[in-house]
């Protein structure tokens, strides 16, 4: 308002201003010649009417340059607003609009919701403006969306064939396992069906590592708690290096059904990252010990152990997979171990830790908390069925085999089956129980099909022949039949 | 790696190759009717198949049977036996020869004579 002022004050001035040569000329008239006063008063006239009109064209100038002014003040303020309008646009609009897609938030959903934020911030500006701004909008969330969704169709995808794999390596492994079981006795085949079944057993690590990777769990479920030392050797069967592995612990807690494969397969690949990274000549010691906070399982390694810049890396990878793996950074020869452990551990809040081991190696600690770990009483997942009578023997003692499965001892504590089968036995000599086991061996050959009793361990047959002697002049009924069966 | 829901039990997530540490077979003769003896008891921190063993042959048992009773196969079984036979922890036992047997027509001539008496 100073400004507008003083140009308003000059044109007042000049106004007045053409008087002066006016009073001037009149004044020199009165005192000069008739001639010369009217070529004055000629020239006086012209001043004025000259000045005259310079003053009316600055008066139109200085309205509008004040009507200009007018405008531009306007201008500014609808460009500030503009300005500010997109300033949230991008401050606050894009990137919660990123937000909300990225948690799987349904477009529709997300556009309802920008249209209830959008009356409020876009009142009073142009509609062309506005416009604008909203097909700009909606093509970044269109881009978005779409991006998220080849995500989600490339993750459904991998899951999905992850789970085909995983349901033929299934199903390898469990033949595989029937055939060892019945070629068991021919070291040859033997040792080839262990090959084959620890390749499958890389194959299906493979299969769940994509898995992980996808988003979803690794593989199989586990419906009971499975001992610690059975998760430990677990993990073990999956890597190339087990031999390498030694595995020393006392601890006799088991781990919740749900957390069993996700932590076999976390260790898996600490196991194989600690093998395939150290001497071929070194050992890996896994050991697991009872802590406050659950179980601490330690890995290490004689490796050359990791500079503290690698160790960083190593702790970033993980942090990094901790937020969620992006299919795209894993880059054309993906190291999966670390992604896939920091998504386990995510998911299943366990700790891991790097850190450099007295033997000069990497240690890697991976503490399993409270909530995961139960005692092994509960476990009757028996590894390797240890204790377990096999399908025929099982049929032709029903009452003990009730006995056994409702004690479903765990694999740990197999210590308490000796009295069980030295009972038998206690009170004479090893042989009254081989007796005994002949008589029960032969029920069910002698009732089914007598004539293969045959297929009878051969060092039983003279036992039971003694058995028959002996038997034969004390009772008939099974004892006494049994080798007549057997002759 | 079956669920086998028709037992009730759930095969460990162990394969065999790890109980064994990748051996097939056992470098000592060991065959199915090989007696087994136990000369100590299981002790903490052993590998639970060779405290199983141990526990099961507190009185003598072929190899076929302790196969049978931990439901491993025979190559497995003689494995971890002949590691605890490296360790001393167990004795083998011949079985009894089959050549001991007296000859079978002598055995219905003792039969005859003595139904005859």
């Amino acid at each position: 308002m100073v400004q507008e002022k003083s140009p308003s004050g000059l044109p007042s001035v000049a106004v007045y201003a053409w008087l002066i040569p006016v009073v001037a000329a009149v004044t020199v008239a009165g005192l000069v010649e008739p001639s010369v006063f009217a070529a004055a008063v000629w020239i006086g006239v012209t001043a004025v009417g000259a000045v005259a009109g310079a003053a009316g064209v600055a008066v139109g100038r200085h309205r509008q340059v004040a009507q200009l002014r007018e405008e531009s003040r306007g201008q500014s303020a609808a460009l500030a607003r503009q300005q500010e309008a997109t300033a949230r646009l991008a401050d606050s609009l894009v990137p919660e609009m990123l937000t909300r897609l990225r948690l799987d938030e349904a477009p529709e959903e997300v556009l309802n919701w920008l249209t209830a934020r959008w009356s409020g911030s876009y009142s009073g500006l142009p509609s062309e403006f506005q416009q604008a701004h909203w097909a700009m909008l909606r093509t970044v969330m269109d881009a978005v969306a779409a991006e998220e969704g080849l995500r989600d169709s490339a993750q459904r995808a991998l899951v999905n064939l992850a789970r085909r794999m995983q349901a033929i390596v299934h199903q390898q492994a469990r033949e595989l396992r029937e055939m060892e079981d019945r070629h068991g006795q021919d070291p040859a085949v033997f040792g080839d069906l262990l090959r084959i079944d620890h390749n499958t057993a890389l194959t299906g690590r493979l299969a769940d590592s994509i898995a992980v990777l996808g988003g979803a769990r690794p593989g199989r479920q586990w419906n009971r708690p499975v001992p610690l030392y059975s998760v430990l050797r677990g993990a073990m069967s999956r890597i190339v290096g087990y031999e390498r592995v030694e595995l020393s612990t006392s601890t006799e807690c088991a781990v919740v059904g749900p957390a069993v494969e996700p932590l076999i397969h976390a260790l898996a690949e600490l196991l194989d990252n600690a093998t395939r990274y150290s001497p071929p000549h070194t050992k890996v010691h896994l050991t697991a010990a009872e802590v406050q906070s659950g179980v601490a399982v330690e890995i290490e390694d004689g490796g050359v152990g990791m500079s503290e810049q690698a160790r960083r890396l190593a702790e970033r990878r993980l942090e990094q997979a901790q937020q969620g793996i992006d299919l795209g950074d894993l880059g054309e020869t993906p190291r999966l171990g670390l992604a896939v452990v920091g998504r386990l551990t995510q998911a299943f809040g366990l700790q891991v830790s790097l850190r450099t081991s007295a033997y000069g190696g990497v240690r890697v600690v991976l503490v399993v908390p409270q909530q995961l770990i139960t005692s092994a009483a509960e476990a009757s997942g028996v590894a390797h069925g240890i204790g377990t009578f096999s399908g025929p023997r099982a049929a032709s003692q029903p009452g003990q085999v009730v006995s056994r499965q409702t004690a479903k001892p765990p694999a740990a504590r197999r210590l308490d089956e000796a009295p069980q089968v030295v009972e038998r036995t206690a009170n004479g000599l090893p042989q009254r129980r081989r007796r005994e086991r002949v008589a029960e061996a032969q029920a069910p050959a002698a009732n089914a099909r007598p004539a293969e009793g045959t297929q009878r361990p051969p060092g039983e047959w003279l036992t039971a022949f003694k058995t028959g002697l002996s038997a034969e002049g004390t009772s008939g009924g099974d004892d006494a039949a049994a080798p007549r069966g057997e002759q | 790696m079956s669920d086998s829901p028709q037992d009730g039990t759930e095969e460990g997530p162990e394969r065999l190759y790890v109980i064994t540490s990748g051996r097939s077979s056992a470098s000592n003769g060991l065959d199915l009717v090989t007696l087994i003896v136990a000369r100590t008891v299981p002790t903490a921190g052993m590998q639970p198949e060779h405290a199983a063993i141990l526990s099961l042959c507190q009185a003598p048992l072929s190899v076929a049977e302790i196969s049978a009773h931990i439901g491993l196969p025979v190559s497995v079984v003689s494995v971890l036996i002949s590691d605890l036979l490296d360790e001393q922890q167990v004795l083998t036992r011949p079985p009894v020869p089959p050549a001991d047997l007296p000859d079978l027509s002598l055995i219905e001539k003792v039969i005859h004579g003595l139904q005859k008496l």
